[in-house]
């Protein structure tokens, strides 16, 4: 966009410039930086001087590259709590459920953890992909292992509403299924994740276990990004 | 210059300048490689994606539906023979997508997002009347002109929208107006609705105008406005008629944003706390006592409101009517859709640049298409960058 960075740009070279000294102990914590609108009646009133800190900036640009790549390629956000409620349903789980450690449980109360909106303080949702929001989530899909696995055998299921015919695992050999995959990861399933779902049932000490753990790992690989 | 540009120089600038040991500059090593355009890394890495429907079609599923695609839908894709059906089969789809009242759902929780509200009757209004623009096919621009109509209700369980007009009062521009906007973002001087304004639809902080040929005004850096120096208020005691002194320049310059922020305020000071429109300014001010703001604390005699520099705005009509012709306001409402479908945090809070040659096709279709926000978003999630991975 056009006139991008005035001002971030003399707070880059502020706060570049103070990290120039080799003093590294504050002279006076409550004295805001060069360059800060916050202040009092006698300066400058108060003003929020929050945003982008400029190495994290720096940091992001050099992880992920410049504009003018990262503009045409998706990021990786994480699923919107409202979204994430719709994606459980969809899988045979009820988000609604009030049991306690249930994945509707975790799922409901886990509304900051995941970083749902705060509209009374003008913030909108965070999608970005934090520790205590992925955390969340990875505990909610191992919660909803067994609603899932369950769903596939009831045909009246919203997952099997939506996945007429699909089998995830096989009865009598417990080996997993691509159509079953595919229904609850939302893209047709390769052979990596018919390898890896394979995997994780045999590896376990259990195939009750083991099936459990490969729901819970797809389900966390597949949504971490929306 | 680009905002992140600068940022990038200054910490080139700066971290030579720090280095005792002689090799600091290697701190901003990879700028070089970032900066370049001659066919760098990042080139190949475009150059390397391949398009897939079936990717593609899950994340428009969950953004545009907010659910996960049905099987059958997944199979529609993933076994048509060849990448021309396979194209037909994910547009058809992503129109299909866009009928159902899920799409009105999810474009009300876009808009709730993107303006900062919402979740109570009266802050839903403006979101609501965004997104039925979205899913009617509307204009863009009647966000800030349209006259009537501009606060209707949405019904989550059906996806259906209750026209309504506003009811606080005064004229009528989109949602420049509207209730929910002023009340949630009502504050000293109205300086936070102007920033909601800058930042929703233009998508850069302030300063918004910037001038290449900076102005010593006696401070301890050079005023970069466009307006002249002394187009805003100051204190009596300088010789202004106002209480605050928006010349001064002993902390950091004010003008560099004020002249352009002082120059929309007035028009948003009508509106008190509650959001109704009021005959006289009903917004305080920040000195004791916390009295209202007078004409006279914005601007000195002479000054008229504008929205920018040579565009001046008598009324918040007028204003609203300015930011539609306004090519840069277009290019932010492409940018955010953009960002939206592309998974990106807000493109001012967490500067998620768009520069403007990635959207350009979109940008010009849609000024050309009469701002269709609709046609807009199909464009989008049909885009080749948006199919290939």
């Amino acid at each position: 966009m056009k006139r991008f960075g005035y001002t971030l740009a003399i707070l880059a070279s502020s706060v570049l410039a103070s990290a120039c000294t080799d003093d590294l102990t504050p002279t006076d914590t409550n004295t805001p930086p060069p360059g800060s609108t916050s202040g009092d009646q006698s300066t400058t009133f108060d003003h929020d001087n929050s945003g982008i800190s400029p190495w994290e900036l720096l940091d992001r640009l050099t992880q992920e590259g410049p504009p003018r790549y990262t503009a045409h390629v998706h990021s990786c956000p994480k699923v919107r709590y409202r979204t994430l409620g719709a994606v459980l349903t969809s899988l045979g789980a009820n988000p609604a459920n009030t049991t306690s450690l249930s994945a509707g449980d975790l799922y409901t109360n886990g509304f900051t953890a995941l970083g749902g909106p705060n509209y009374a303080n003008r913030i909108r949702e965070n999608i970005g992909i934090t520790t205590s929001g992925a955390s969340r989530e990875f505990d909610i899909f191992a919660a909803a292992a067994d609603e899932v696995i369950a769903a596939f055998g009831d045909p009246t299921s919203a997952l099997m509403q939506r996945c007429p015919g699909a089998t995830l695992f096989d009865a009598t050999t417990n080996a997993c299924s691509p159509s079953g995959i595919t229904c609850i990861i939302g893209t047709p399933a390769t052979s990596r994740h018919l390898d890896y779902c394979n995997l994780t049932v045999t590896s376990a000490s259990d195939p009750t276990v083991g099936k459990r753990l490969a729901v819970a790992a797809m389900l966390a690989a597949a949504y971490t990004c929306e | 210059m680009k905002r992140i540009s600068l940022v990038l120089m200054a910490a080139a600038l700066a971290a030579p300048a720090c280095s005792s040991s002689g090799n600091g500059g290697d701190t901003t090593g990879s700028g070089s490689d970032m900066t370049g355009s001659n066919g760098d890394q990042w080139d190949q890495a475009l150059n390397d994606r391949v398009v897939d429907y079936s990717a593609a079609l899950r994340i428009a599923a969950l953004r545009l539906t907010g659910d996960l695609p049905t099987m059958d839908e997944i199979n529609q894709v993933a076994n048509a023979p060849d990448d021309a059906s396979k194209k037909t089969a994910y547009e058809s789809l992503i129109d299909n997508y866009m009928a159902r009242p899920a799409f009105a759902r999810q474009m009300f929780y876009f808009w709730r997002d993107t303006f900062k509200q919402g979740e109570a009757a009266d802050l839903d209004t403006a979101p609501a009347f965004a997104a039925m623009l979205s899913v009617n096919n509307g204009a863009y621009t009647d966000l800030f002109t349209a006259s009537s109509g501009n606060c209707p209700t949405f019904d989550e369980g059906t996806g259906a929208f209750t026209p309504a007009d506003c009811a606080n009062g005064g004229p009528k521009a989109g949602v420049l107006t509207n209730p929910g906007v002023m009340k949630q973002f009502f504050s000293n001087f109205a300086f936070r609705r102007v920033r909601w304004v800058q930042e929703t639809f233009d998508c850069v902080k302030f300063p918004a105008e910037v001038s290449d040929t900076p102005t010593n005004v006696g401070g301890s850096s050079p005023y970069t406005g466009v307006w002249p120096f002394k187009s805003i208020a100051t204190t009596m005691d300088k010789g202004g008629t106002g209480r605050v002194d928006f010349q001064d320049t002993s902390a950091v310059i004010c003008a560099n944003c004020h002249t352009t922020i002082n120059h929309i305020a007035p028009l948003f000071a009508y509106y008190d706390m509650n959001g109704q429109y009021q005959t006289n300014i009903s917004v305080p001010t920040p000195l004791d006592g916390a009295p209202p703001a007078q004409m006279t604390d914005y601007l000195p005699a002479g000054e008229t409101t504008a929205w920018r520099y040579n565009v001046p705005a008598a009324d918040i009509s007028a204003l609203g009517a300015d930011m539609a012709q306004d090519p840069a306001v277009a290019e932010c409402g492409v940018a955010r859709i953009w960002n939206w479908a592309l998974g990106k945090q807000d493109i001012v809070d967490a500067l998620e640049e768009v520069p403007s040659d990635v959207i350009a096709t979109q940008v010009a279709n849609f000024q050309s298409g009469g701002y269709k926000m609709k046609d807009l978003i199909r464009a989008v999630y049909t885009s080749d960058d948006f199919v290939k991975f």
